[in-house]
């Protein structure tokens, strides 16, 4: 117990949790937006997963950069699809977007082995690169602390850092300008938007495509940094934790990065816990990012349900 | 006949009618794109298309896989189904599999297992256990307003995580093999025909076909659950429960999911149990419903033609150059064009050639209110 407890006070662990919070982060603000456009984005999953394969090809060819921006563009394809097919031509959008997680699951595997020659399984065969983590040793001639940042800061990937600008910069956006307030109002009460002439069809089009650009970035560092290379279904349902993640983080970027990293954290526990206890059985702590989500879904929906009854609303 | 019953007939005719052409023309394009992948990537392209479109029905071993298939596809269809028509959209029925699999496994291992019992329990725990399964999130949704979506594909992960864990810790048949031992004779579903896994899984999906059909179109519960589906509210002022309607729809809908668990290691194909035999089966359902249009009734018509074309993805898969994967492109292109309002491009204006009123065009203006 003493040495869990001397891991997770580590900064090794930090940095692990911050390594394991990052593609959930970006997929989770990717789910704010759609969400409060309203439009539930639960293609997430597939998105990201799309974003991986594109970064791990692309970065066989390209520069990291182009391909970390390759899997940003995938996945806001695939967010302009479920776009065009939700708000154009009427379907579900969760039945599109569960169509595209379907086909990002058969179709990722089918293009890895297109791309491999065959292997189904990992891109073990291709040459991928990886993102270049960002080098702050300089801190360290700070005097007293300089170490500890440098150990702190040092080594993330670059994404990371554009993460946790995002969620400054997704608050500014919703909270402090105008198209924010469009977006917000579209998820709320599209009627009142509408009247007031703003394009309320073209806001959710572009909040889809913006959520899915998201996800693919989170793909990008899951399988550029986090991994490198890509492996059947290696999203391993991190979509969805970020969509549970949404609802969790009372749909505020602030809370949606809290959730994220409450998530992170337990995955980072799983990356670490085998290797303490030798008997701990592996799948019953891959369980727990999911209890857990459950649990706080249903905390969380039960306080949000209280307080519309505390301010006399009746739920529908 | 009267009137009003004659007009019934047509427009349901008429609905019935429009319902297969979206369809069969979602089916068209879905082989269409399927053929382009294939010529594009194949180095022997006619081989591997000829081999999709004709193996499943060449050999009564094929033919067995085949309607293996439909039965598995039937059942999660129905699942589907079930909570489509509900308007919930819970997609547990991949954790439902599981646990009910895990539940008939744990009796079909027991002393019971050799006894004539082993199947009738077998299968009676498995749908208990996916009753309960889907018991969670519907009841997390009426009482919490928990979204169902995410609790139930949570729920997936962990009777996955759950099942594997059981097999390797527990059910094993040695150390370090991650199946368990085979389960006794009187456990395993009798086979329909001998020599092919045609089993006793095909009957259960029938039956399962009427009795979902009976549910929904002659009891009250599946009048108010429709009702509750269309329109929630309206369902809440006519005096109906819609809370208690969702939760059962949905705990109805997990018993048949975990009845599929018992049909997948009680059934010839396996009959033992191990970690992820379920291979993504469960979510064709949401194909088969959607293309049924939640109709119990189309349920088993729609997978028998995907059962066709999954098998044959499969066999192209082992004959061919080309993976199996490829179906789940013409699954999305299915699903996405089939719940989509679509139209054939030139509808309107053959429409107009023939003096018919053409479509409204206030497409992008009403659908924002929605």
């Amino acid at each position: 117990m003493i040495e869990l407890f001397a891991t997770i006070m580590s900064s090794a662990f930090f940095v692990t949790v911050i390594r394991t919070t990052t593609p959930l982060l970006l997929a989770t603000l990717g789910g704010l937006i759609a969400d409060l456009s309203g439009a539930l984005n639960v293609a997430l999953e597939g998105q990201m997963l799309v974003g991986c394969l594109t970064a791990v090809i692309v970065s066989v060819y390209a520069p990291w950069y182009v391909a970390v921006l390759a899997g940003l563009a995938a996945g806001a394809v695939l967010g302009l699809v479920m776009a065009i097919f939700a708000l154009r031509l009427k379907a579900d959008i969760i039945l599109v977007g569960f169509a595209i997680n379907i086909m990002a699951a058969g179709g990722t595997v089918f293009a890895l082995a297109m791309a491999t020659g065959g292997d189904k399984g990992t891109s073990i065969n291709l040459a991928s690169k990886a993102i270049p983590p960002v080098d702050l040793s300089f801190l360290g001639v700070i005097p007293g602390i300089g170490p500890l940042l440098v150990s702190l800061l040092s080594g993330h990937s670059v994404l990371s850092w554009i993460a946790a600008f995002l969620v400054f910069a997704i608050w500014y956006f919703l909270y402090r300008m105008p198209w924010g307030l469009w977006l917000r109002g579209v998820g709320e009460y599209p009627a009142a938007p509408e009247a007031a002439g703003i394009p309320v069809n073209a806001v959710r089009a572009w909040s889809l495509v913006v959520s899915g650009a998201l996800a693919g970035l989170g793909g990008a560092q899951l399988a550029m940094f986090n991994y490198v290379g890509f492996a059947r279904d290696m999203t391993a349902g991190r979509g969805f934790i970020a969509l549970g993640a949404v609802l969790l983080g009372a749909r505020h970027p602030v809370g949606a990065l809290l959730a994220a990293l409450l998530f992170g954290a337990f995955e980072g526990l799983a990356v670490v816990m085998p290797g303490l206890f030798a008997d701990a059985p592996a799948e019953l702590i891959r369980m727990i990012p999911f209890v857990v989500t459950i649990l706080a879904l249903m905390l969380f929906s039960y306080r949000a349900q209280r307080a519309l009854k505390l301010r006399g609303v009746k739920s529908a | 006949m009267s009137t009003t019953a004659i007009l019934a007939r047509q427009s349901r005719w008429s609905t019935f009618r429009k319902e297969t052409l979206r369809a069969v023309t979602a089916i068209a394009v879905a082989l269409l794109v399927t053929i382009i992948v294939v010529l594009l990537t194949s180095k022997a392209p006619l081989e591997a298309l000829n081999t999709l479109l004709t193996a499943p029905a060449s050999k009564p071993r094929t033919i067995g896989l085949w309607f293996d298939d439909v039965a598995k596809l039937t059942v999660t269809g129905l699942a589907f189904s079930l909570v489509f028509q509900a308007r919930q959209f819970a997609l547990g029925v991949q954790g439902q599999i599981y646990v009910g699999a895990l539940a008939s496994s744990y009796v079909a291992l027991s002393p019971i297992g050799p006894t004539f019992a082993a199947i009738p329990l077998g299968i009676a725990a498995a749908m208990l256990a996916g009753a309960a399964w889907g018991f969670i999130p519907g009841l997390a949704k009426a009482k919490l307003g928990a979204n169902e979506i995410v609790s139930s594909l949570m729920l997936n992960y962990i009777a996955i995580e759950l099942c594997n864990f059981l097999v390797r810790v527990q059910l094993r048949e040695r150390p370090g093999v991650l199946t368990s031992l085979k389960f006794p004779d009187a456990a395993v579903f009798p086979p329909l025909i001998p020599g092919t896994r045609i089993d006793l899984g095909l009957i259960l999906a029938l039956v399962a076909t009427v009795l979902v059909w009976f549910a929904l179109y002659r009891t009250s519960w599946g009048l108010k659950l429709r009702l509750v589906g269309h329109n929630a509210r309206f369902a809440e002022y006519a005096g109906i429960k819609s809370s208690l309607i969702m939760v059962s729809a949905m705990t109805a809908a997990g018993a048949l999911g975990g009845m599929l668990g018992a049909m997948f290691v009680q059934g010839q194909t396996y009959g033992k149990i191990t970690v992820l035999f379920e291979g993504g089966l469960a979510f064709e359902g949401i194909l088969v419903a959607i293309v049924a249009r939640s109709r119990p009734l189309a349920v088993p018509v729609v997978a028998i033609f995907y059962g066709y074309l999954r098998q044959g993805a499969q066999l192209m898969n082992i004959r061919t150059d080309v993976p199996a994967e490829v179906i789940g492109v013409v699954t999305a292109i299915i699903i996405l064009l089939v719940s989509s309002s679509f139209s054939m491009p030139g509808k309107k204006w053959l429409s107009a050639q023939f003096g018919r009123r053409a479509q409204p065009a206030g497409l992008s203006a009403d659908g924002a209110a929605k």
